[in-house]
């Protein structure tokens, strides 16, 4: 089994090359959009007022709500112009980043052209210069300084910015930091975070040289710059090596481990049968159902209490076998979405106590748990408490905490490690219930929808029999224990496994 | 004396809001003339200046240079064959010296070994050393600047030098030194000039012709030694005073000491 290290530097390669490739074009546009309206706007002081709000405005807008504002706004966009608009990806990421990179470009452009000498432009039209002798043998040269002041600016930022590209589905740098964080594996974080880092002080030094290669009218430094920018695009233009009969298919996952083990797990299996794979990380809930649905998406995982409750809206809990069948005939009705089937384990939601404290207090189930309720206090994921299922348990049971804290899951888990929670809101499937001697409550109001794992396919390959074929041997393959074992793997601090990792152990486990 | 004038406004008139900049201005310049157009501050007599090159476009009236109106040829054509020096001198600081002077042949299209031998030549006139041609900018003192900025606006060789307080920034000494060598340019060259000054005393140590600009009218139009002797109204006579008062009190002191 290879290290943690060795899987983050073997995803290294492909990821810096999406990233350079994703940041390199936003700058490019937002450059070129940006520069020529600095220059007017400098031009006509009505215009720039409005102009320099706007693009300060985008500013304020937190980048990781700005990349996700475009998935909406492009599936509506496409649906509303009849063109087949791809909503997820490179290009709601670039839309997005390039809107970010403008404020500084658009800002110093102005101010490059303003801070001009008023003698040298009067100087300019006096001796009879046209407006475009005038910008390229005096406003460009002598502003130069402060627009790529703008531009160096932009750069470190969208580079930086570009790893939240990650959440839109578009591969990037932030596929080894978000996996990194969700799982701990700091190794992930580390390596992701470095090569950001070292792409934006490459960026921001080449740069440089050109500006000082500009105020020093130094053609060699100017040249070198350049070359090695142009370089460093063209090497990521390049595109993968690939067998040109191979298809891609994309792989969704949400953003949890046993999320990132599972689409590691199926790009195996279909690379093993001579597929191309591209994972598209840390969508979110919605935004993963939409996206296969879309077509954005060839396949992930999800389950079926997740569909029921969100996706097709239904408030009544019928049975694991009615739930599946009504839901498998719902999708493919209403979406064109195929549900292969199940993998075999359940990640359903659950009401976990330390098994000692659940003793001592006497609970079994979650009746139990509601008369004491009122003396304990609650930890949850951050969906848990808007979520249908928390009402649905409300309603059923009356339940009401002393207190209730939302956290990030593995925070959620040190919460009841550590005595600062009694009870949580635990994914069955989770390695840790066993591994904190956790007691999951039952439901004997069946309250909770089963969460049995199945796996979607889009509606453009729900027809693809050979795709089919490849991924049969996952269905009912992965038994409940197991997956508690390949997530813990992941989500344990000591001899921590990349998720990569898990899912060979998975694979393999599986065809012992 | 050649009958037509090189020079000839008619008419001009420009609002600025509300009030006239300049009121039905017309004035003729013959070939040869060095004209100085004087006022106080807010006169109109730079705004007067910059109808001629239309850096400023009259409401009304026109401007005619050798015959034809300037509106024929498209501004930046028109200004590269008129010679425009102006207080803030506007040397490009990213150019060096040569480069600053040879600009307006190097818009023309002329090749670069000829406008470098031109803008040599044109050092020479200024009285600049030819070592001064790499310099920028920046390296220059505020006289040595102007003396560039007038090699600058001779460059393509025009027939007109538009000179809008070109001398105003400098130094008493500098300033004189620049006035007499500008003047002798004038002469040998063969120029037209007009000079925006408020400097009367200059106006009328190196100009041939005064013209007194107020509230955007023209109030005395005559030759310095005519202009001293001459029946003025009041404003024109304040003007005048000033200047007459200096060389009087001047006068004075040599005779006392």
């Amino acid at each position: 089994m290879r290290s943690a290290a060795a899987d983050a530097l073997a995803a290294l390669p492909e990821l810096v090359r999406a990233h350079i490739l994703l940041s390199g074009s936003a700058i490019g546009i937002a450059v070129l959009v940006g520069l020529p309206l600095a220059l007017w706007a400098a031009g006509h002081r009505r215009a720039r007022i409005p102009l320099l709000a706007f693009v300060g405005l985008v500013q304020t807008v937190p980048a990781l709500a700005l990349l996700a504002l475009f998935y909406p706004l492009l599936l509506l966009t496409g649906a509303t112009l009849h063109l087949a608009l791809p909503a997820l990806g490179f290009l709601p990421a670039l839309i997005a980043l390039s809107l970010y990179a403008l404020l500084p470009i658009v800002r110093n452009g102005v101010a490059a052209r303003e801070g001009l000498d008023p003698s040298v432009i009067e100087a300019a039209h006096g001796v009879g210069m046209t407006g475009r002798q005038r910008l390229l043998l005096v406003e460009l040269p002598l502003g130069a300084p402060v627009l790529l002041a703008g531009i160096r600016t932009a750069s470190v930022w969208t580079i930086g910015a570009a790893t939240l590209a990650t959440t839109v589905g578009q591969p990037s740098l932030g596929n080894l930091i978000f996996s990194g964080l969700q799982t701990e594996n700091w190794i992930r974080v580390l390596v992701g975070c470095g090569a950001a880092a070292v792409l934006a002080l490459a960026a921001d030094g080449l740069l440089a040289l050109i500006e000082i290669g500009l105020a020093r009218r130094s053609r060699w430094r100017v040249r070198t710059g350049l070359v090695l920018l142009a370089a460093a695009l063209a090497l990521a233009l390049i595109p993968p090596e690939r067998g040109s009969s191979q298809q891609t298919i994309v792989i969704g996952a949400k953003n949890f481990s046993e999320q990132y083990i599972l689409a590691a797990a199926i790009a195996d299996r279909l690379r093993a049968a001579g597929y191309r794979t591209e994972l598209r990380e840390d969508l979110g809930s919605a935004v993963a159902y939409r996206a296969v649905a879309a077509g954005d998406v060839d396949v992930y995982v999800d389950y079926s209490g997740t569909l029921w409750t969100n996706v097709l809206a239904r408030a009544d809990i019928p049975p694991a076998a009615a739930l599946r069948a009504e839901l498998a005939r719902a999708l493919a009705k209403r979406d064109g979405v195929r549900m292969l089937g199940t993998l075999g384990f359940e990640n359903a939601y659950a009401l976990a106590m330390k098994r000692q404290r659940a003793k001592a207090l006497g609970i079994g189930s979650i009746a139990d748990l509601a008369r004491a309720a009122p003396r304990l206090r609650l930890a949850s994921d951050i969906e848990f408490l808007s979520r249908p299922e928390w009402r649905s348990v409300q309603r059923a049971y009356g339940l009401s905490f002393a207190e209730q804290r939302s956290y990030n899951p593995t925070f959620m888990y040190r919460a009841i490690a550590d005595g600062s929670a009694d009870v949580l809101s635990a994914f069955s499937s989770d390695g840790r219930i066993a591994a904190l001697d956790l007691v999951t409550l039952t439901d004997p109001k069946g309250a909770l929808p089963s969460y049995e794992a199945v796996l979607l396919v889009s509606p453009k390959r729900a027809g693809d029999s050979k795709l089919v074929a490849a991924l049969a041997p996952l269905l009912d393959s992965i038994p409940i224990e197991r997956m508690r074992r390949a997530n813990l793997m992941v989500d344990r601090d000591i001899d921590k496994k990349s998720p990569e990792a898990a899912a060979r152990w998975l694979l393999e486990a599986r065809s012992n | 004396m050649d009958s037509t004038p090189l020079l000839e406004l008619n008419g001009i008139t420009k609002r600025h809001v509300g009030r006239a900049a300049l009121d039905d201005v017309s004035l003729s310049v013959p070939a040869g003339t060095l004209l100085a157009l004087v006022g106080p501050s807010g006169s109109g007599k730079t705004t007067l200046l910059k109808t001629i090159n239309r850096l400023v476009e009259p409401d009304s009236g026109s401007v005619r240079l050798g015959g034809d109106d300037v509106r024929s040829l498209s501004a930046a054509a028109l200004r590269r064959r008129i010679g425009y020096v102006f207080q803030g001198i506007g040397l490009f600081p990213h150019m060096d010296v040569v480069d600053n002077i040879a600009i307006v042949p190097r818009l023309n299209g002329v090749p670069e070994a000829e406008r470098r031998a031109r803008a040599l030549e044109l050092l020479d006139l200024v009285a600049l050393p030819r070592d001064f041609a790499a310099r920028h900018p920046a390296a220059l003192s505020g006289g040595q600047a102007q003396r560039v900025g007038v090699a600058r606006a001779l460059a393509a060789k025009p027939s007109l030098m538009l000179m809008d307080e070109p001398f105003g920034a400098l130094d008493p000494v500098t300033r004189d030194e620049l006035g007499r060598t500008y003047r002798a340019l004038h002469d040998s060259l063969g120029l037209t000039t007009i000079l925006v000054t408020h400097d009367m005393t200059e106006a009328l140590l190196l100009a041939d012709r005064i013209v007194v600009l107020i509230e955007g009218r023209i109030r005395a139009d005559s030759a310095p030694a005519a202009l001293l002797r001459g029946d003025l109204d009041a404003e024109v006579r304040a003007l005048i005073e000033v200047p007459r008062r200096q060389a009087e009190r001047l006068a004075e002191l040599e005779r006392g000491a």
